[in-house]
């Protein structure tokens, strides 16, 4: 996850809960201990190192949350092997309710926004828009979408092929130019790595200003979030708690020539912020939809408090 | 089914006063005391058919009545267990049908004794919004917001009235002036001219959507944008039974028989949508909610 390989906020969830499978699979109780109790100590230098090669995200914590209760709650009865398939069923199920199954409720309930003739608005890439968006040409609507990028990594270069491969017609820009495109716009639908307890959106950096943009020029914001990645967290701005991804991607440049602040760690005075994720308010978001319903976006405490995240 | 229909129709035309909505959900919870289905599928498969059928016939209370028999069907087979959450009734505890329906009829009961004092209970609420010397804008004819205004009259507040001429604004005037309330018919047109005498704007509903946005009939949404515009508060008095379990992003976006009296007629729509940034408050008889509660209660019936 460090070097990028595995990214979005559900692919580093799915990655997570194969890797836990696994451990869980090899591994095997000391004969004095219980597995309930020992299982969780065992886990936790694993999840120490996967922190300190890349700051974990919020999926990826609840998910944490979860099968630390498990086996927490796992009955004392049960004979190791038993326990083991137990907490293996629950990684599974975890996976297919909340990513796979939740996945294909939003995308059923988000096609159903789209209509022809629309044209829609993403950014860069999200593995749940690209799959409505799929959806929605294969029940043969026609709309066009406008693909918004922003270095440093340029994520929405993919989100262009694969669209561009199912046949729907494209447009890409920089994010430079949104205003500018915004005005031929229909809807705007972004994808959130999490949904904070007083309705802030985290998303990945850009999010926040597409949001702006749009409210601006009065085009329906649509975002879209599942319900295990509501959090319990709460801040108003971006800076509270965020993560820094690597300076040194900011260095490359369009044209190849060296980047004029190359030589930045030197230089007293500069310094380069990646940063990952911005909060978008909740004023901003014309809707949230989630597997259990659509949502006005501070209405997103209320899901938390009636414990409908299959916690 | 069908006498039932001819049953709500009779109705309608008898009781003028009483909400359509709340007619709808009288021949509904007849309808569950005196039907003889063996079991709960079909009888809910029976509501939705006749609520489908009510619907049909209700012209431009089509969202209210949809809204109203929605929550009716949903009431009424809520039941919350002791320990767990609010869940359907657990109809393997029954042996038989009759205690569940016998359950169904008296929750039934309890939402029509709830829905009869809604007015009521609005009135109680809202009137203390209404002090001396207010001048009070309005839209159109509105027999919850007439309630409160008569409210506020009985305790001697002294207010002046504007309602937009609309469609029957000219009969929310008489209504008015027979109560001794001092209320003005105003062009549509002018409501930029007198909105910088006006204290607030307070109108009814003909439904609350799932974000708390208001559908009402056509001219409020441009009082709303006004009001906002010249820093007016913006109030709605609505019944509970009128949250409708809809989600519009634009105008367009309401279901056609909402907007439109017949199916075929869709130049002129009858409704507007107003979105809920440009709601302060909402007078209903759970309380006084923001638009965003709105969703808050209508989850806490539905999920």
């Amino acid at each position: 996850m460090a070097r990028d390989i595995v990214v979005g906020s559900n692919a580093r969830c799915a990655a997570l809960i194969c890797a836990v499978k696994t451990f869980i699979s090899d591994y095997k109780c000391p004969k004095t201990k219980e597995i309930r109790s020992h299982l969780n100590i065992a886990l936790k230098p694993c999840f120490t190192y996967l922190s300190q090669c890349r700051m974990m995200c919020v999926s990826m914590e609840n998910f944490i949350k979860h099968i630390k209760l498990q086996i927490t709650k796992s009955s004392p009865d049960l004979t190791e092997s038993e326990a083991r398939e137990e907490l293996l069923e629950a990684c599974e199920d975890f996976f297919k309710e909340n990513i796979y199954l939740a996945g294909k409720s939003i995308t059923e309930k988000a096609v159903n926004r789209i209509v022809n003739g629309d044209t829609i608005l993403i950014f860069k890439k999200s593995q749940l828009i690209l799959h409505i968006l799929l959806e929605a040409k294969a029940q043969n609507k026609e709309f066009k979408v406008v693909v918004v990028d922003s270095r440093p990594d340029l994520s929405g270069v993919s989100s262009c092929e694969r669209l561009t491969a199912a046949g729907i017609p494209c447009s890409y820009v920089y994010i430079n130019s949104s205003t500018y495109i915004m005005k031929k716009v229909t809807k705007v639908m972004l994808a959130a790595d999490a949904l904070l307890a007083n309705g802030y959106v985290l998303g990945p950096v850009g999010t926040a200003m597409m949001g702006l943009i749009a409210n601006t020029y009065n085009k329906p914001v649509i975002v879209c979030c599942e319900t295990y990645k509501f959090c319990e967290r709460v801040q108003t701005d971006s800076i509270l708690y965020n993560e820094l991804a690597d300076p040194d991607s900011m260095l490359k440049t369009l044209n190849a020539e060296e980047s004029p602040v190359a030589g930045w760690r030197e230089s007293p005075n500069t310094r380069l912020v990646n940063l990952v994720y911005d909060t978008t308010p909740p004023a901003l978001v014309s809707i949230v939809i989630t597997e259990i319903a659509e949502l006005p976006c501070s209405s997103a405490p209320v899901v938390l408090r009636r414990g409908a995240v299959k916690m | 089914m069908d006498d039932y229909v001819a049953e709500f129709e009779r109705k309608r035309k008898n009781s003028k006063d009483t909400p359509v909505a709340i007619l709808a959900i009288h021949v509904l919870n007849d309808f569950v005391s005196k039907s003889n289905v063996g079991t709960l599928q079909q009888l809910l498969e029976q509501l939705k058919e006749l609520s489908r059928q009510l619907k049909a016939t209700a012209g431009s209370s089509t969202t209210s009545v949809a809204s109203g028999c929605d929550l009716f069907v949903r009431f009424i087979t809520l039941s919350r267990g002791q320990n767990a959450p609010s869940s359907e009734i657990d109809i393997l505890e029954c042996k038989g049908f009759d205690p569940v329906r016998k359950f169904l009829v008296d929750r039934g009961n309890l939402f029509m004794k709830r829905l009869k004092d809604s007015r009521r209970k609005i009135a109680q609420l809202a009137y203390p919004f209404i002090s001396d010397g207010v001048t009070v804008l309005t839209v159109n004819m509105s027999r919850v917001v007439l309630e409160i205004l008569m409210k506020a009259h009985e305790k001697a507040k002294k207010f002046k009235v504007l309602v937009t001429e609309s469609e029957e604004g000219p009969l929310m005037v008489k209504k008015l002036n027979d109560q001794g309330i001092q209320a003005t018919l105003i062009l549509d047109a002018s409501i930029g001219f007198v909105m910088e005498r006006v204290s607030f704007v307070l109108v009814g509903a003909v439904g609350v959507v799932e974000n708390g946005g208001l559908i009402n009939k056509l001219g409020t949404y441009p009082v709303a944008v006004m009001a906002r515009s010249l820093n007016k508060p913006f109030y709605v008095a609505v019944e509970s039974f009128k949250f409708y379990r809809n989600y519009p992003l634009s105008q367009l976006d309401l279901p056609n028989d909402a907007k439109y009296e017949n199916a075929e007629d869709t130049k002129h729509p009858e409704v507007d949508f107003t979105p809920p940034k440009y709601i302060n408050k909402l007078f209903t008889d759970l309380g006084v909610l923001t638009p965003s509660a709105v969703s808050d209660e209508l989850i806490k019936l539905y999920i």
